[in-house]
């Protein structure tokens, strides 16, 4: 039994036409026109209780609208959604006992006062238990680094401590799901890191289901287990992360250092199974795929031209994949 | 004299552009001056009220009393139109951090400020101000001159400045506080003192609106002299504002100054 | 769900508490705003011996009780409200384990719970410089308290609505001070009612304002027969829960109008 389940969902937005001038302005008092928009067209998805899953597309392909379905902030068009057992938009309190939200970076603390106030009433406001409540303050006190950050204001407190401190707030209750919109934006690597970690920790401590969206594809790459891409509202792939990158992005490069090279030698090998996509005076890099050949036959060859020295290999990743997949390499 | 020509040229380009952006929220506007209208018309009935209970207040009649608030409506329309911006010194640009992207700009910030928004909805202060003035004249058989028109146009604008510069100097507390908004409007709100004869005040309340915060000069004397009560104090008015705009810019630049220095 | 709302209370008005010259500055201001009625009857007084109905002291303690009134009775949260609305951050407080109104109501207490020390303080300092009557009698302090005690839900509900209004337009202001307008007439915020035209009085027993400011006050003078207030407590009941089902079918309007169309 999967603790979300969406059946094909859709969401059509109406926008008024806008028409310009003063006229417009009054046509579109009396007689607004209306233009449909399908912001997310007919997706089905089934996420697994503790599953850490990456929802990703580009900047208007749907995934901020399914996500505000699934928390139960909209209401589909058509199709259906069930998140543990009750249906968001229609038990919208029911369902926030259990879930938690982190969007941008808005922030639920309270500006002017110390973060521990906040922190309180969250335990107030979920009724969560003193001795839970003690724990995970000190967990994710230790996780987080909050020490130094929590008799302070929150006005006082850099991006990087408030996004500390929100993601905090938002696991605090111990919810079952956690929707993560966004909540790296702006920040610098290490707390992102910080983040990354304390997200993993939580779901194998807690089981903690987490859905998360970003355009940091190394949030991804360093938390998710499994990858829902959306492309223009539907889904365009839905599984294992490491199959996705095996399956589309089998493709290595590879930096070989070759002393005393002979010169322009990428047009006397343009017949190879593999690809020189740089040469240099001392070295050049190649891009070759896996089914294709092997490095060893491709060192073999290359070592006619020259003495090798070093090979540095690089594996493709998300974000290399996933710029093909958005230039419109097909996926099929 | 060059400096000034420039500013000037500035604040109307600034005006434009408000302009613009108030065409873009014109319902919102039309409701916000219609609310404006409503308040002030509460004055008024608080007025009508308290001349059911006797026929003048301290020698004033009705129309006299009036007639006072509706110049002194014109000159707050006026100052509301164009320093409206300095409610959100504080609110806006310190607390949101868009202050010292207007340290950056090639302009005195104040400038860069009280140009950067209008209040539209002032406007119907203005209208009502208008009104009343008007209809009081005429109530009160008062020949509209020529010379009592400019005099009106001419102290009105000397009375809204008056107001301004001393929304300026108050609004020095944001660097401070957030609540800025609330500081200038307390002492704002003290014009009102000034919209009665202020013979019905108790000394020290004379004094504050003399001497301290020398609201009097926005309309009760001038509306004086348009009834033919006084003749000179008026003239003193425009000096009282270049006095206190001599001392709001000073103290606001004390304060910037105090503020850059400490940074926050 | 008290407690919670209690906390919630407790939190916003720390949050006001933070700064220490709001409490002065709202006093303040609280004063400057009667400042300009009491002299003018004042001076009336003088100059005709009589001030309508009441001596020149209840005059005087009406105005008074009117300042320190007038925060609690229309202080509240439909800024807050509104400005969550302009920012999003209603998408956050819609995801909170309680429902919106409990949420704000909880929020409003906090409110109210900073504006009865300002109201309690803007009485005293008043009480210094003119002379202030006490109520009549212990029974008719406890029914001034009782009526202001009904009018927090009522205000809360028309705050409610007020800022419900911030999901239509950009911005609420006019909406807000057109309530202030309509609440100082009514209330008898502006001058005791019994000053106005007859038809106008009419009006005003109808509507519910009436007993935000001038009735408790004339409770408090005693110049309101003790036997009429059942009546007027079965009024404000009547007027919580009305206020309340308009307040509630409009949010949820307006919430399903968000929750299909977007933010």
């Amino acid at each position: 039994m999967p603790i979300i389940e969406a059946k094909n969902l859709i969401k059509k937005y109406k926008t008024i036409e806008k028409k310009a001038g003063i006229t417009g302005y009054f046509k579109n008092l009396i007689h607004p026109r209306y233009k449909e928009f399908t912001a997310v067209n007919n997706i089905n998805i089934e996420i697994e209780a503790g599953e850490l899953v990456g929802y990703i597309g580009e900047n208007g392909a749907g995934k901020s609208t399914t996500i505000k379905m699934l928390t139960g902030l909209l209401t589909p068009t058509s199709g259906q959604v069930i998140v543990d057992g009750i249906v968001p938009y229609e038990k919208r309190i029911e369902n926030n006992k259990k879930i938690g939200a982190v969007f941008g970076q808005k922030t639920q603390l309270w500006w002017d006062l110390p973060v521990i106030e906040s922190f309180r009433l969250i335990k107030k406001m979920y009724k969560i238990p003193e001795n839970e409540y003690r724990k995970n303050l000190k967990t994710f006190t230790e996780l987080l680094q909050l020490e130094d950050l929590l008799e302070k204001q929150v006005k006082n407190l850099s991006l990087g401590q408030k996004m500390r401190c929100e993601i905090a707030a938002t696991f605090l209750h111990n919810p079952k799901i956690v929707y993560l919109d966004e909540p790296t934006i702006g920040l610098d690597v290490l707390v992102k890191e910080n983040i990354r970690k304390f997200i993993k920790d939580i779901n194998k401590e807690k089981n903690t289901t987490v859905i998360l969206t970003t355009h940091d594809l190394k949030d991804i790459e360093d938390v998710c287990d499994r990858i829902i891409l959306l492309d223009r509202g539907q889904i365009i792939y839905d599984g294992d992360k490491q199959k996705f990158k095996d399956t589309y992005g089998n493709s290595v490069t590879a930096e070989i250092i070759l002393k005393n090279k002979e010169e322009n030698i990428t047009q006397k090998l343009w017949e190879e199974d593999f690809e020189i996509i740089e040469e240099n005076e001392n070295n050049i890099k190649i891009k070759f795929s896996h089914d294709k050949t092997t490095i060893v036959k491709i060192v073999e060859k290359l070592s006619k031209y020259g003495n090798i020295e070093d090979i540095h290999m690089k594996e493709a990743e998300l974000e290399d994949i996933l710029k093909d997949i958005y230039r419109g390499v097909k996926i099929c | 004299m060059n400096n000034i020509v420039h500013s000037t040229q500035l604040y109307l380009s600034f005006l434009s552009a408000s302009l613009k952006e108030m065409l873009i929220y014109r319902l919102d506007c039309i409701a916000g001056m219609i609310s404006q209208i409503v308040t002030q018309l509460v004055e008024v009935i608080f007025i009508w009220i308290t001349f059911q209970s006797t026929d003048n207040i301290a020698g004033w009649s009705f129309q006299q009393i009036l007639l006072l608030y509706g110049v002194t409506l014109i000159s707050v329309g006026i100052s509301d139109f164009c320093f409206d911006a300095l409610y959100d010194i504080g609110p806006k640009y310190i607390r949101q951090g868009d202050f010292d992207k207007i340290l950056l700009r090639p302009v005195h910030p104040l400038l860069s400020i009280i140009g950067a928004s209008k209040e539209y909805s002032a406007l119907g202060y203005l209208g009502l101000g208008l009104f009343i003035t008007v209809s009081m004249l005429i109530e009160l058989a008062i020949p509209v001159t020529f010379i009592l028109i400019a005099k009106i146009i001419f102290f009105s604008i000397i009375g809204a400045a008056i107001i301004g510069a001393i929304n300026t100097i108050f609004s020095i507390a944001s660097f401070w506080t957030y609540k800025s908004n609330e500081v200038i409007w307390t002492f704002y709100r003290m014009y009102t003192f000034a919209q009665y004869p202020i013979d019905i005040y108790n000394g020290f309340i004379k004094f504050i609106i003399t001497y301290i915060l020398p609201f009097v000069f926005v309309a009760y004397y001038p509306t004086m002299n348009y009834l033919g009560m006084d003749k000179y104090l008026i003239w003193l008015s425009p000096l009282i504002a270049i006095v206190l705009w001599f001392v709001a810019i000073n103290v606001w630049n004390w304060a910037l100054k105090k503020y850059r220095s400490t940074g926050s | 769900m008290l407690k919670t709302m209690l906390e919630l209370g407790k939190i916003h008005f720390k949050e006001y508490s933070i700064y220490k010259s709001n409490f002065y500055l709202f006093t303040l201001n609280r004063i400057v705003e009667v400042i300009v009625y009491i002299f003018v009857w004042q001076a009336i007084y003088m100059q005709t011996g009589n001030t309508g109905e009441f001596t020149i002291e209840q005059m005087i303690t009406y105005y008074i009780l009117v300042v320190s009134l007038s925060s609690i009775a229309t202080w509240g949260i439909n800024e807050d409200m509104a400005h969550s609305i302009r920012t999003g951050k209603i998408n956050k407080e819609l995801l909170s384990p309680m429902s919106y109104f409990k949420y704000y109501f909880g929020i409003n207490l906090g409110e109210i719970g900073f504006a009865i020390p300002v109201s309690i303080a803007t009485f005293i300092l008043c009480a210094i410089f003119w002379k202030v009557i006490m109520p009549v009698s212990i029974m008719n302090f406890v029914l001034f308290l009782l009526v202001i005690v009904l009018i927090i839900p009522i205000s809360f509900f028309i705050q409610m609505i007020i800022g419900t209004t911030g999901f239509y337009t950009n911005s609420i202001w006019g909406m807000q001070i057109l309530k202030k307008s309509i609440i100082s007439i009514f209330s008898g915020l502006i001058a005791p009612l019994t000053l106005f035209p007859e038809w106008f009085q009419k009006i005003a027993n109808i509507l519910p304002f009436k007993e935000f400011i001038y009735t408790p006050i004339n409770i408090y003078l005693g110049t309101i027969p003790l036997n009429e207030i059942g009546a007027i407590i079965l009024k404000l009941v009547l007027w919580i829960a009305i206020l309340y089902l308009i307040a509630k079918i409009f949010f949820e309007h307006a919430v399903k109008k968000i929750t299909i169309n977007g933010g």
